[in-house]
Parts: structure tokens; sequence; C-alpha cells
């Protein structure tokens, strides 16, 4: 018979990590060990994870491909399915449904110096690439992280920033909205777009992953574009509505596109042909 | 030659299939004034003539409401129970023919990629068996979608006609010929069907003005009336959003599968509060776009059999068709 495609497999929380006051990222494993070990993801990729008796919740797998023993995810607790995920200790079970979509292009990013633009909670779709580059390192050039928040309590996985920092030929800028700093904050203080600017950074054979909110976004890209770098270079993670994930539930359609399928990773170039549904 | 059968002899034919315990629906007058395709458990329940039930047969293959399994929460872990198929030997009888159009179209989505056992089995489990039209009226617009009173898409039997109490049997698939064998009788007598309407629009412009016009006040001019009730898209044959949700309580339940409509506010909220779709003219052009742009772009076939409910059962009197003439007159191009 064919595979029931709503049935998600069953995954033990093997860790927690509580991020800031409303962000949590959870460690996950197969509890089926034959799924385990035939479980392949591409960075970029996003799992829908089910708290069962409240519903599932779509969210990017921030964790490297590279980790095959476990897969991470990250959220902020705003609704009913997240409010019953913060709940869940260590050692319960819940569920997931994946990997779908398409990824980030990691083979034709080799060669090329990569620059990471994320704010707020648009930083676990980005790590993971990270991760993933640094695991490769030989094959990337430059690597440069930006990150912002609108408060330091809102930054996530701060200690892999540090440790992103120590690495060869990587930069990370941090940078927290004006009012958002500390007495001892040591990072930038400024918008994403402006702090990303100010770094003036040789564009020369780059790519950019861009992912946070549409303001964001919306005033990186014209950075981006003074610097050099094309829309066919410029990449980011849409995050369309979406219930079923293999393009039947017809929620996520962004024009011509089902999100969940072709999508959710589009070039600039490949969404500036596309109609503004998203 | 051709197969004809007695009208009188098709009560019993489905009192044959009912007998041997294969489920049969069909249109039924579920209210004094309401026809309906429903299940029925006796073959007089059915209305076995051409007529025009208000909704579609597609719930027949996707029902309204489906478990898709269940989940039982232990002090140890969780359990998971695969959900009924559905997948029992069914007959739908006396559909039309533009419901019976929409399977064929519907198989696209429900099988790329990552295949719906729900649809498949049912799909695979159903015979369907159709009146062609014996009349149409000023909601019909079959023609303008390529379809016709009596077009066979879809179907595994087509029942026409043929006078003197008779219809013609044509029978169009293996499934509908183990339906009709050793009933009907070699005749020369053709069946016939209503003259199909007349062309109301070009569908190959709807579609390109929606894919060029996405931001056109034309769209929130015609939704004005727009309730964003659904009733278009539940009673829609080829209409198949859904939802996901849970139901149960005390750590058991089943995670569902319900209808939804692309009409609904919260259809594409985000939970931060974005909706790309924030208003009812972009929802209706969502209905049009996702119709005869999108759908035939991908899957090479119209999202539409022209069946006309959308207008027959709207309550503001919208429907695809008063938007789609306005189009195609020309005077928003």
């Amino acid at each position: 018979m064919t595979e029931n495609i709503y049935k998600p497999d069953l995954m033990e929380v093997t860790g927690i990590r509580q991020q800031t006051s409303d962000v949590k990222s959870v460690r996950l494993r197969f509890l089926d060990p034959e799924r385990a070990r035939g479980f392949r993801f591409r960075v970029g990729q996003f799992g829908i994870f089910s708290a069962f008796g409240y519903g599932e919740s779509v969210f990017n797998i921030c964790s490297s491909s590279n980790w095959t023993d476990r897969i991470e995810f990250c959220f902020r607790r705003v609704g009913r399915v997240t409010e019953a995920l913060w709940n869940v200790e260590e050692g319960e079970v819940i569920g997931f449904r994946g990997p779908y979509g398409n990824f980030y292009p990691m083979d034709e990013w080799e060669g090329k110096n990569l620059i990471f633009l994320g704010g707020g909670i648009a930083m676990p779709p980005i790590r993971c690439a990270i991760w993933y580059a640094l695991e490769n390192r030989a094959n990337y050039g430059d690597i440069t992280v930006v990150y912002g928040a609108r408060t330091v309590a809102d930054l996530v996985f701060v200690d892999e920033l540090d440790e992103w920092a120590a690495r060869d030929r990587v930069r990370v800028i941090r940078c927290v909205d004006p009012g958002g700093e500390t007495p001892d904050w040591k990072g930038e203080i400024g918008f994403v777009p402006t702090v990303f600017e100010r770094a003036q950074l040789p564009a020369a054979d780059s790519v950019a992953l861009v992912i946070g909110p549409p303001i964001m976004i919306k005033n990186t890209l014209p950075v981006l574009d003074r610097m050099g770098v094309s829309p066919s270079s410029i990449y980011t993670s849409l995050e369309n509505k979406m219930k079923c994930g293999v393009g039947k539930c017809g929620r996520c359609n962004a024009g011509p596109v089902y999100v969940c399928k072709e999508g959710p990773v589009f070039t600039l170039e490949q969404i500036q042909s596309l109609p503004q549904d998203y | 030659m051709s197969q004809i059968i007695a009208k009188s002899a098709l009560q019993e034919l489905a009192a044959a299939w009912l007998a041997k315990g294969t489920y049969v629906a069909g249109p039924c007058r579920v209210k004094p004034d309401l026809i309906s395709y429903a299940p029925v458990s006796a073959a007089s329940e059915l209305l076995l003539e051409p007529c025009r039930p208000a909704n579609s047969i597609k719930e027949f293959f996707f029902p309204r409401h489906e478990k898709l399994y269940r989940y039982h929460v232990t002090n140890t872990g969780v359990e998971l129970f695969d959900g009924e198929d559905g997948a029992v030997p069914q007959v739908v009888f006396a559909a039309r023919p533009c419901d019976a159009a929409a399977l064929p179209i519907l198989d696209h989505i429900f099988n790329w990629d990552f295949p719906d056992r729900f649809y498949l089995a049912r799909r695979e489990a159903t015979t369907v068996v159709t009146f062609a039209c014996a009349e149409s009226d000023e909601e019909c617009f079959c023609s303008s979608v390529g379809l016709a009173p009596d077009s066979t898409c879809g179907s595994d039997v087509l029942l026409l006609d043929a006078g003197e109490g008779a219809y013609e049997v044509r029978c169009l698939s293996d499934k509908g010929r183990a339906l009709f064998a050793d009933r009907t009788q070699a005749s020369d007598r053709e069946g016939r069907s209503a003259a199909a309407p007349a062309p109301r629009f070009d569908a190959a412009r709807i579609g390109a003005f929606a894919a060029a016009h996405f931001d056109d006040p034309f769209w929130a001019a015609h939704a004005l009336p727009c309730l964003g009730c659904g009733a278009c898209a539940y009673t829609c044959p080829t209409c198949h959003c859904f939802d996901i949700a849970d139901e149960g309580a005390n750590g058991s339940g089943h995670r569902v599968r319900n209808w939804d409509s692309c009409q609904a506010g919260m259809f594409t909220l985000h939970t931060s509060g974005h909706n790309p779709r924030s208003n009812q003219g972009a929802r209706q052009r969502q209905r049009i776009y996702h119709k005869f742009h999108m759908y035939p772009a991908k899957f090479g076939e119209i999202l539409c059999t022209g069946c006309g409910n959308c207008g027959r059962n709207c309550p503001a009197g919208l429907g695809v068709l008063p938007v789609i003439s306005d189009i195609d007159d020309g005077k928003h191009l």
C-alpha cells in the first residue's frame, strides 16, 4: 500500500536550549533506527513538526546536513502549536515530517565568498548553511555573517556566533537596533542593512543569503545591489503559510509556484519574476 | 449498434450493487428543495435521471473531513495508527459529466511527487456512472473549458437518453464494463444529450489576464459583494485546498484534514500577522489565477469544468462566471 505521506516520524527530544525568553532550539533523534540511518537532507530544507493533540508547524531544519545523528529546529513561542512545543521536555516524543522543499545550492556556492545576513529569529535557517560551509571550509572563500536583532536579549545562537568568529577567514558582525543595546554591548548599534553597508565588504565572487523580516530584506537588497552582487547571487527563503508541505493543500501558492516544492529557497532574480503573493 | 438499458432497470442495478456490499452514492432529494449527491442505503433513494445536485462528487474521493491517522500519547511515548484509506468498492451513480471530468484533473495534484493514498485508493475503488446532461442552465459553461454535456472524461460509463424509456450505455473502462455486464441489450437506437451551452468566454484569455493583471484594481472591485464564505470552493468539483488539524482529548485523538478555501481570510495569514492576501480582491484573484493560469501551466489542464456550482451556490451572486465574463468582454484588457 502507498505510504501515508501525512504520518510523521516519531522523534525523541534529546536536547533543548532556551535561546531567548520566547525562543527555544530543540534537538531530535529518530526513534526508528532504520529511518535514522537512511535519513538525509540538504541545508535549507524544512520540516513539519507535530505536537500531538495540538497540530503541526513548519520550521527550517537548522542543523547541518553533516550531523547525521540528529536534526534541530528552532521556534518562537507564539501560538497554539509552539506553546505545546515549548512545554515539551527532554525524553518526550514529537512528530516530524520531511525533509521538504528545495535547498541552498551549496555546491554552486563553492569557490565563492559567502555573505550571510540575518535578522532576529531568522538566524536558524542561516545557521545550518554556516555550519555546513565551515565543515567544508576548503570549498568556500571568506565568510561574513551580519546578524541583528531588536535587542541583545533577542539574539539567538550567541555562543555559536563566538565560535564562528574564532575561525579563519570568518567575520561575524553583531548588531542590535538603536535602544536595544545593554551597557556592556560590544557589537554594533544599528539596523542590519546599515551596519552591513558600513562594513564595506568587497563583493567580488560573493553570494548572499538574506533571511529576516520583510523590512530587513527590503532594505538590504539595495545595499547588495550597490555592492555589485547580482540578483541571481542573492538568495532568500520564503515563509508562506503551509499545511501539507507536499504540494497539495494549496496554501503556499505564491503566484505560479508552490513554495513548499519549488521553494522555499529562491534567488532574488526568481522573486523579482514572481507576483507579490508572499 | 449501441447497447441500451431500460430506465426502470437502473434502480434494480443499484440495488444489486448495494446487495453485494458496494457503497453507492448519487443524487438524492435530501430536503424538499435540495438535491445533493449523498451515499444511499436503498436504491429507491437515488434520483436516477439527469439532475443538478448542489454539491459535487469530489467528496466521495476527497471527503470534507478525513482522519489521516490516530495518535495516542502515553506515559512512555507516542503511538500512531494509520487511518482507514476508505478503499471500499464504491459506485458514484448518476453523476454529471462536469463532476466526473474533475477527477482526471485532480489526479495530477494528488499524485505528483508525493502520492496521496487516501484519494488514490478511493479513485481506484470507485466506478463513476454519468448521465449526459438533458439540459443546461444559465450558469453552465462546460463548453468554455473544453467540455460538453456528453463529455466522457472521468466516467467509467456514460448513459445517454435514447428515448422510449431507455438509455444508451457507453462503457468507457473495464470497471464500467464489469458494472453493466449482462445488463444491456443491443439496439440501433442512439442516445442524445442536450445541446452544448453557447461558449461564454475564452479560457486562455482569462489565464493570461490573471497573470498580467495581478495587482489590478479590477479584483478588488469585483470582490466587493464577496462574503468570503467559501461556498464556491466547497461545491466546486475541482477545488481541493485543505487544512490539517488535530482533534482529540486526553492524549488521544486524530490528525485530520478538512476542506478549506482560499476565500477565507485566515487561509494565508502568517503567525506574525502578515497576510500576503489581506483583502477579498486578492483572494478572488487567487481563485481565478489558480484555476485558469497556474494549474494549466503546471499540469496542462484548466482547474474548472464549467459546472456552474460556484454561481448557483454563491449567496452574493458571484461565482467565477461574472468575473471572467467581465475579463473576457475586453473592458479590462
